[in-house]
């Protein structure tokens, strides 16, 4: 029953898709101020109907209703409700049907904001929307339809993996997808303002927004998959440079570019090129991401269940979008005349571009350079965190610098530097970091001059930012709060994340029951290990106390081997006690044909002040959203 | 002025010097950390609970032990297994360009950049 409903909103959604095509085209010739209210009640309708088929597979999990794969795939009547809302979208059929609501609902909110704007522009881009959202709707119907049925149906589902049944991973899919499927509005937009000769500077008025919301949106979906990862796989980091987390990160990279250079088209008219190629490159890379997830070509954690026809659909998608990108690019891009002064705002921005554009470069190159080997010679090699670290931190020094005087410079031409303010903040950031070498032992240079530079960014910023907190009423010198809170956010982000690395403590032992082991600083007991049942899982927990020299308890901890039965599945919790400063952090697994346990144990300081960080860069942004003031 | 900057390099300089002078990072972690778990899908030897894992930690262990380097460890491991368990790939013939394509975009980077700030530039794409 669901099933048939589910498919039939499906269906109208595809139909109503051809509609709006059909009809953008022909008021497209209609000699109209704006379009006329039938496209917008066939994009409503649209939007009504993908929602519902949404709802629909929503519906089928939530009633358990087995006679549908996909619930009966990835569902199980026990399950607890938020997982098994959750479940929807923690499979490829069901994250696919919400890409495509994604896709609907930005159509349908940029169209109805921009009413009047440009005729042309607007039935272009609801057009290259539509083109989209009716390409991954075929792709739906054709390899992965989510209300296919089963027969005869099962008594129960298969369950959800464990894994994935946290409350993290629940709402980290949407946010990832608000961030970048959202940037495909920017794309068919982008596309639009090419063919449609739509001024540049409006262009950059009216796809702002909608740059800075997909960016908010992808920054959190980041951070919240690296919170899940810290916990929930035990391997006690946050950041693994998967090939899957840098196909969320090259999107973010280029987000991070466009919605910096698309200010210099909105203020200075200029680099329109420049930001129609961003506009168009973030959602093709969204998708080549996709592609290299979904096909199964990466060898990565998040490899979800995958078949080479999907890969194949996506591959041609893909090739079509870009090659049309391409002609339309070739075709339509006006002579564009510009220069920038070096000590500028527009100079400050194109080297965030520099820089931005580097990292993606460098990010993709890493995550795909193994894949052409092993097709080109058949060797296979493996490029993991040491190749990141040592490529793009040292670049991190000159680029926190940089976002320091970014903000306050102005636009076409600034004052020059004042060297004097300059020293004295160094001397204060070096004599700070002076005293944390002093503090901890440290030897790494890379990490004390990473120390300086990030102190640097956040002394200034504090300093700016008290600054025009004060005077109101010098206007002339007007600095964006915003972007001075984001930038203070990635200088603590860079220096917590480098005290992190350095001051880590870490310690891998094998303990049997009862046992006691004696570690540099720390003694650690494994004292007693009971099982329990919970409702779909058997657990073994583990008592660990951790003891300092002079045999004072600092911490008891609690990691737990759980044995989920639906799926059979073993999963390790990680057992962590957090404070602002430090966390605690403890893993334990059973060694097989022997009695004794692999016990990690972390020492991770400021785990919440990284987190937090994060959370000021998204501030920022949110600031500059909601008002202009700021 | 002249102070400032004097005082300031001379910090830097005996920062650098004085931070030199410690060194205890474990080195059975790091190993573990750079080394990938072949059986597992994207996990590290330091992260995974496998019993390849546990093995190779073993052996890295021992080799510890009998008094063998890092580079040693990781030169005994790739002929085992291939290049495929280092993370940190080396360089030589099949992985030059992953090292330097980088750099070389930045480089390009900047030769835009300098070109766009020299004069105004007449361009129909870029």
């Amino acid at each position: 029953m669901l099933s048939e409903l589910g498919n039939l909103s499906v269906l109208i959604s595809i139909i109503l898709s051809f509609f709006l095509i059909f009809f953008s085209l022909r008021e497209l010739k209609l000699n109209l101020i704006k379009p006329t209210s039938k496209i917008i009640n066939l994009s409503r309708l649209q939007l009504s109907f993908t929602i519902m088929s949404f709802i629909i597979l929503l519906l089928g999990y939530l009633f358990s209703d087995f006679s549908i794969i996909n619930v009966y795939e990835n569902s199980h009547s026990t399950k607890p409700l938020l997982y098994k809302v959750s479940g929807v979208w923690g499979n490829h059929e069901g994250s696919l049907l919400l890409w495509i609501n994604v896709l609907v609902i930005f159509s349908y909110l940029f169209f109805k904001k921009n009413i009047g704007v440009n005729k042309k522009f607007q039935l272009l881009t609801l057009i290259f929307q539509n083109i989209l959202i009716l390409g991954f709707f075929i792709f739906l119907v054709t390899t992965s339809n989510p209300f296919s049925k089963i027969f005869p149906v099962p008594q129960e589902g298969l369950g959800l993996n464990p894994i994935l049944q946290d409350p993290a991973l629940a709402i980290h899919p949407p946010l990832l997808y608000l961030g970048f499927v959202g940037s495909s509005i920017y794309f068919s937009a982008a596309l639009a303002s090419l063919i449609s000769k739509f001024d540049g500077k409006n262009f950059a008025t009216v796809s702002k927004p909608w740059v800075l919301i997909s960016w908010l949106f992808q920054t959190l979906g980041i951070l919240v998959g690296s919170i899940w990862a810290y916990y929930e796989l035990g391997w006690g980091g946050y950041w693994f440079w998967d090939p899957v987390e840098n196909s969320s990160l090259i999107p973010w990279f280029l987000m991070t570019a466009l919605f910096h250079s698309i200010l210099v088209l909105e203020k200075r008219d200029g680099i329109y090129l420049w930001v129609i190629i961003l506009s168009i490159l973030t959602f093709t890379m969204s998708v080549t991401g996709t592609f290299l997830v979904r096909s199964g070509i990466l060898n990565s954690v998040h490899t979800f269940a995958n078949d080479p026809s999907r890969g194949m659909f996506i591959l041609t998608f893909l090739s079509i979008m870009i090659f049309s990108s391409v002609y339309i690019f070739y075709k339509f891009s006006p002579t564009e005349e510009r220069s920038f002064k070096f000590f500028s705002k527009e100079f400050f921005i194109l080297t965030n571009n520099w820089f931005m554009i580097f990292f993606l470069i460098t990010v993709l190159i890493g995550t795909i350079y193994p894949i052409f080997l092993e097709v080109l010679t058949s060797q296979k090699i493996s490029i993991g965190p040491p190749y990141y670290n040592t490529v793009l931190a040292p670049f991190l020094i000159p680029l926190l610098f940089i976002m320091a005087y970014g903000p306050k410079t102005s636009w076409i031409i600034s004052k020059p530097f004042k060297i004097k303010k300059i020293l004295f903040t160094l001397l204060i950031s070096s004599l700070i970091t002076f005293f944390i070498i002093f503090l901890i032992d440290q030897k790494n240079y890379l990490i004390n001059i990473l120390l300086i530079s990030s102190l640097y960014l956040i002394l200034q910023s504090l300093f700016d930012l008290f600054k025009n907190l004060d005077n109101k009423k010098q206007k002339k010198t007007f600095v964006n709060k915003s972007s001075l809170v984001s930038h203070l956010g990635f200088g603590l982000f860079i220096f917590f994340i480098s005290l992190n690395s350095i001051m880590s403590i870490e310690y891998d032992l094998n303990i049997k029951v009862g046992e006691k082991k004696q570690l540099n600083e720390f003694e650690i007991s494994l004292d007693d290990l009971k099982v329990y049942d919970d409702k779909n899982f058997k657990k073994f927990v583990g008592d660990v106390t951790i003891l300092d020299n002079k045999n004072n308890i600092i911490e008891k901890l609690k990691p737990e081997i759980r044995i989920y039965n639906s799926p059979e599945t073993i999963t390790y919790e990680a057992s962590i006690k957090s404070n602002i400063f430090s966390d605690t952090y403890v893993t334990m697994s059973n060694i097989s044909r022997s009695e004794f346990y692999n016990i990690k144990f972390h020492k991770k300081p400021f785990m919440n002040l990284i987190w937090l960080s994060t959370i000021l860069i998204v501030f920022g942004g949110f600031l500059r959203a909601i008002g202009r003031k700021f | 002025m002249k102070n400032f900057k004097q005082l300031f390099i001379s910090l830097i300089f005996f920062g650098i010097l004085f931070s030199n002078l410690f060194a205890n990072d474990n080195l059975q972690n790091k190993i573990y950390k750079n080394l990938r778990c072949i059986v597992c899908q994207g996990q590290s030897i330091a992260d995974s609970n496998s019993d390849f894992a546990n093995t190779i930690k073993s052996v890295v262990n021992d080799k510890v032990n009998e008094g063998m380097n890092e580079k040693q460890i990781y030169n005994f491991l790739s002929q085992k297994y291939g290049d495929w368990i280092l993370y940190n790939p080396p360089l030589k013939g099949n992985s030059y360009l992953l090292w330097i394509l980088p750099y070389v975009f930045f480089i390009i980077g900047a030769i835009v950049l300098f070109f766009l700030l020299k004069k105004t530039l007449k361009h129909k794409r870029y």
